[in-house]
C-alpha cells in the first residue's frame, strides 16, 4: 500500500514487496510448468502447490514489517485503516457471493481470489485516504 | 483536535514541509494534525511541544475541558 519511497521504512517495504512478487511469479510459473509436464505427486506436489502461497505470505509479512518499522505514526494509521477497509470489504464481498452461490447457483468463487480482492479493496481504500489527507 | 500549530509555524516562518522535516514525519502527517483530522500520540505531542518550546496544552485545545 505505501507507494512513495521517501523514507527508509517505505524503501525497505518496496524492496521486500518486489522480491515477494518476483518469487510469486517464479514459483507460480515453475509449479504450473512442473504440474503440466511431469504430473508430480506426493510431497513434491504439495511443496510445488504451496510455493506460490509462501510468496504471497511473504507480501503480508513485508507489510507487517513496514507497519512495525514506519516511524511516522500517521502513515501507520493510514496503512492499518486501509487494511481494515480491505478486510471488511473482502468479508462483505465473499460472504455475499457465498450466499449467491448457494441460493442462485452462481459460479463458485475460488479461494485463491480472496487475496487479490483484499489487495484491490485495500489499495482503493489507501488511494481514497491519500485524497482525503492530501 | 483543534490546535495552534499553524500559528506557531507562522511565527517561525516554517512551512509544513519544514516542520515535517524537524519532526521526522511526512508533510501529509503535519497537515493532518494541523487540520485536526489526526490526533498525534503523546510522544509526538511532546516532541511538538519541545520543538516549539512550550507545553502540550499551549498547542492543543481541549474542547471538552469545560464540559465537566
Amino acid at each position: 500500500m505505501p507507494c512513495s519511497t521517501n523514507n527508509p521504512a517505505k524503501s525497505r517495504y518496496m524492496r521486500r514487496f518486489s522480491l515477494s512478487m518476483l518469487l510469486y511469479v517464479l514459483f507460480l510459473v515453475t509449479a504450473v510448468w512442473v504440474f503440466v509436464h511431469h504430473h508430480p505427486s506426493g510431497p513434491l506436489a504439495w511443496l510445488l502447490a504451496i510455493l506460490p502461497a509462501l510468496a504471497v505470505i511473504g507480501q503480508i509479512v513485508a507489510f507487517g514489517l513496514y507497519l512495525r518499522e514506519e516511524k511516522d505514526e500517521f502513515q501507520v494509521a493510514l496503512g492499518v485503516q486501509s487494511m481494515l477497509w480491505g478486510i471488511g470489504g473482502t468479508l462483505s464481498v465473499t460472504v455475499t457471493w457465498g450466499f449467491l452461490e448457494n441460493f442462485l447457483q452462481l459460479r463458485h468463487l475460488d479461494l485463491i481470489w480472496i487475496y487479490p480482492i483484499f489487495c484491490a479493496l485495500s489499495g482503493i481504500a489507501y488511494g481514497l485516504q491519500q485524497l482525503r489527507y492530501k | 483536535m483543534k490546535n495552534r500549530l499553524r500559528v506557531l509555524r507562522a511565527e517561525r516562518e516554517w512551512s509544513q514541509a519544514d516542520l515535517a522535516e524537524r519532526l521526522e514525519v511526512s508533510r501529509q502527517s503535519v497537515n493532518a494534525i494541523e487540520t485536526g483530522k489526526f490526533d498525534p500520540s503523546l510522544p509526538l505531542a511532546f516532541k511538538l511541544a519541545r520543538l516549539f518550546e512550550t507545553s502540550i496544552e499551549a498547542i492543543f485545545i481541549d474542547e471538552t475541558a469545560d464540559l465537566g
